[in-house]
């Protein structure tokens, strides 16, 4: 709907005359003009050229006006244009089935063509202001999708965390995140949630969960303790009916010992150095939703080289495939193992490409984090 | 009939109200040959479809007088009663005809 290209209009009537002197008065005014004398032209004329309106007559042979609008409305692509009804006088019924299923509007029939260009102007306004109003909001999710993904820490930011990651948000207001905490020099908290929701409050939540890890991932508390924080906190600030599963694993390469703290999330996959890749599994109360929660916790030993990776339920479960994690995460194994001789900066990205392929796309947000020891 | 007249009333200028007349009484023959046809057979539908057609176009000229015998037309004939058309018929031309010589 540009300046410079004037509004289209589809005039659909069986009488010839009424579509001419619809099209007579409405082209005098700048309006392109369309016409179909039946209902299946009608479909097919508005499907190719998705005019800005639809002026429709009801009483029509073979298919009439409200099948029509119908199969409009079904339609994604023109479920949205403005329908006005032409319709008799006396239609009461009519009129209420119109706008039942789905016309802006409707003109009663004689009709003065006057009426027909104040209605058809009255309606493209209302349109505009509308489609400006879904673009301006469309603008500011897409600020909010900048500003979420600025707020993801980057490899090259920490080069003592050694990790690479892969991150896609499959809507505006991703629901996947994470995190990574240089807590002291030799001690490093990477940390992957999922919220339970795609929306622009989760979006929010990811700001207040990212100054929640900087405010209680610090030396004095464990691991543990730093999780019971931070969920105490959500529990208190969530909406109802909103959760987070969460992993937060903490790495000392002084003591070389891990923890994880799992809040139902999917298994952290383990690919020692030497040996097969493992899950680690512990189960654990999601995050956000009971201040008495108990979460997995694992502290295993670990030696140089060997590679972890924390993901979110994207990777392992397809709903297409009806996978789950619980599955998804053991048929997986053997890749890791493939990724063995791949720098732990590419390792994801290997990952994706060997599981996507290069032109599928995955069904969820993905977030995948390998980190070497 | 002044046309100067009507074509103003519904906003159009004096060519294209005259096309749109030309137009007019083409369809409109058109459906009253449907109409005597329909009338002869007993096709009811077919009566009821065409003078509905011309009351619509009738009716957004400003036709007033061929407007309110058409529907006159429609109603009697979804009514099931055609008694009246033979006059109603002859009515009728001698309108188009009017047009047609203005």
């Amino acid at each position: 709907m540009g300046n410079t290209h004037p509004y289209t209009v589809l005039a659909v009537d069986d009488n010839l005359l009424n579509l001419k002197l619809i099209e007579k008065s409405l082209s005098k005014e700048g309006y392109q003009i369309f016409s179909a004398d039946n209902g299946p032209d009608a479909r097919s004329i508005a499907l190719e050229k998705l005019p800005d309106l639809i002026l429709l007559d009801i009483e029509m042979p073979v298919e009439n006006g409200f099948d029509v609008i119908k199969k409009l409305k079904e339609d994604a692509a023109t479920n949205a244009i403005p329908v006005i009804f032409l319709t008799g006088v006396s239609e009461v019924d009519s009129k209420l089935k119109g706008f039942e299923l789905g016309a802006v509007d409707y003109i009663t029939k004689p009709f003065h063509p006057q009426e027909v260009l104040a209605r058809v102007r009255i309606h493209l306004k209302l349109s505009i202001a509308t489609n400006s109003l879904i673009q301006d909001q469309a603008a500011k999710l897409r600020q909010v999708t900048k500003a979420q993904v600025a707020m993801l820490p980057l490899p090259e930011e920490y080069p003592t965390a050694k990790f690479g990651v892969y991150y896609r948000a499959l809507q505006e207001a991703g629901g996947d995140f994470y995190d990574i905490l240089n807590i002291s020099e030799h001690i490093t908290g990477y940390f992957v949630a999922d919220s339970s929701g795609h929306d622009i409050e989760t979006s929010y939540m990811t700001a207040s969960v990212k100054a929640l890890l900087a405010q209680n991932c610090i030396p004095v508390y464990s691991p543990a303790e730093s999780m019971k924080m931070i969920n105490d906190v959500l529990v208190e600030i969530l909406p109802q009916g909103k959760y987070l599963t969460a992993c937060y694993m903490h790495i000392n390469r002084t003591t070389m010992k891990l923890t994880i703290i799992n809040a139902g999330h999917p298994p952290v996959v383990c690919q020692p150095v030497k040996g097969e890749p493992f899950l680690i599994k512990s189960q654990g109360d999601v995050c956000g939703m009971f201040s008495d929660a108990h979460f997995g916790i694992k502290r295993i030993n670990v030696s140089r080289g060997d590679r972890f990776f924390i993901y979110s339920d994207g990777l392992v479960e397809s709903a297409e495939n009806k996978i789950t994690w619980a599955s998804g995460a053991d048929s997986l194994l053997p890749i890791y193992k493939t990724l063995v001789g791949v720098p732990y900066g590419k390792a994801p990205e290997e990952m994706i490409s060997q599981l996507f392929g290069n032109d599928t796309y995955p069904e969820d947000d993905i977030v995948l984090l390998c980190i070497e020891v | 009939m002044d046309f100067k007249h009507l074509a103003s009333k519904i906003g159009l200028d004096d060519e294209d109200f005259m096309e749109l007349v030309e137009l007019f009484i083409t369809t409109t023959l058109s459906d009253l040959e449907k109409i005597k046809q329909g009338v002869a057979a007993n096709r009811i539908e077919d009566v009821v479809a065409s003078s509905h057609s011309i009351k619509g176009a009738a009716g957004n000229m400003g036709f007033d007088d061929i407007f309110t015998l058409t529907k006159k037309m429609e109603s009697e004939s979804k009514a099931g009663s055609l008694e009246n058309f033979d006059a109603y018929i002859l009515d009728l031309e001698n309108q188009v005809m009017e047009i047609t010589t203005n």
